[in-house]
């Protein structure tokens, strides 16, 4: 595609900029808790008497991957109007 | 004597509850004396938003741990899942309450970050403090 096509659908563009800023917070919270689970599936299939112990390492994981996606979901009350 | 993924995660809901509510109470003061009642409703929408938040995520656990492997997997992500799209329409929601005044905005923000970085704070201190034996089974 042309730098003046792009250029000029850019232009036509509409909506609200806090909608990329949501699906950018998605994106990295999405792709750690996925990472997080997957380990932990594997951990478990290894040493499955241990599972007690890695889901609640496991819940660790995810409480600090997505605190940042909270913050980041909250921000527009800071930073938007 | 020991913990498991049940007492763990009822105590984490029980003081995190406790937390969140203190968290909220002073956030709902200092929102008052900035900007009047529009701050207090700031504040208590900003604790229930993260009581909502981090309370799912326990929870899915709790039950997802009484399931198979793949149910364990399927509440946890789909519980995720649901709580990303809640949350979505909930600060849509919010973001256009005429109710919610410029000056009560931060108060929202500020509660939601005290309320998750206390958050963590009291889970990492649960999580580390709990005995998990290592061999399963009777002896």
């Amino acid at each position: 595609m042309h730098l003046e096509t792009v250029a000029a659908a850019a232009v036509g563009m509409t909506g609200s900029l806090g909608n990329v800023g949501y699906g950018l917070a998605a994106i990295g919270a999405g792709i750690g808790i996925g990472l997080v689970v997957s380990k932990t599936i594997e951990s478990i299939a290894r040493q499955p008497e241990l599972a007690s112990r890695l889901q609640v390492t496991m819940w660790i994981g995810i409480a600090f991957t997505e605190a940042l996606a909270l913050i980041a979901l909250a921000t527009p009350f800071i930073f938007g109007k | 004597m020991f913990d498991d993924v049940g007492s763990v995660m009822t105590k984490v809901l029980k003081f995190g509850l406790w937390l969140i509510l203190g968290i909220s109470i002073i956030g709902s003061l200092v929102g008052y004396l900035m900007a009047g009642m529009s701050g207090v409703f700031g504040a208590l929408a900003g604790g229930s938003a993260v009581l909502i938040f981090t309370g799912m995520t326990a929870l899915s656990i709790l039950i997802g741990s009484k399931l198979p492997l793949a149910g364990f997997v399927g509440a946890v992500l789909g519980g995720w899942l649901i709580k990303m799209v809640l949350f979505l329409i909930m600060f849509t929601l919010l973001d256009k309450a005429s109710w919610l005044t410029l000056e009560a905005r931060p108060i929202v923000f500020f509660t939601i970050v005290a309320s998750v970085i206390g958050g963590l704070i009291l889970d990492t201190r649960i999580v580390s403090k709990a005995r998990f034996p290592v061999v399963t089974g009777k002896p």
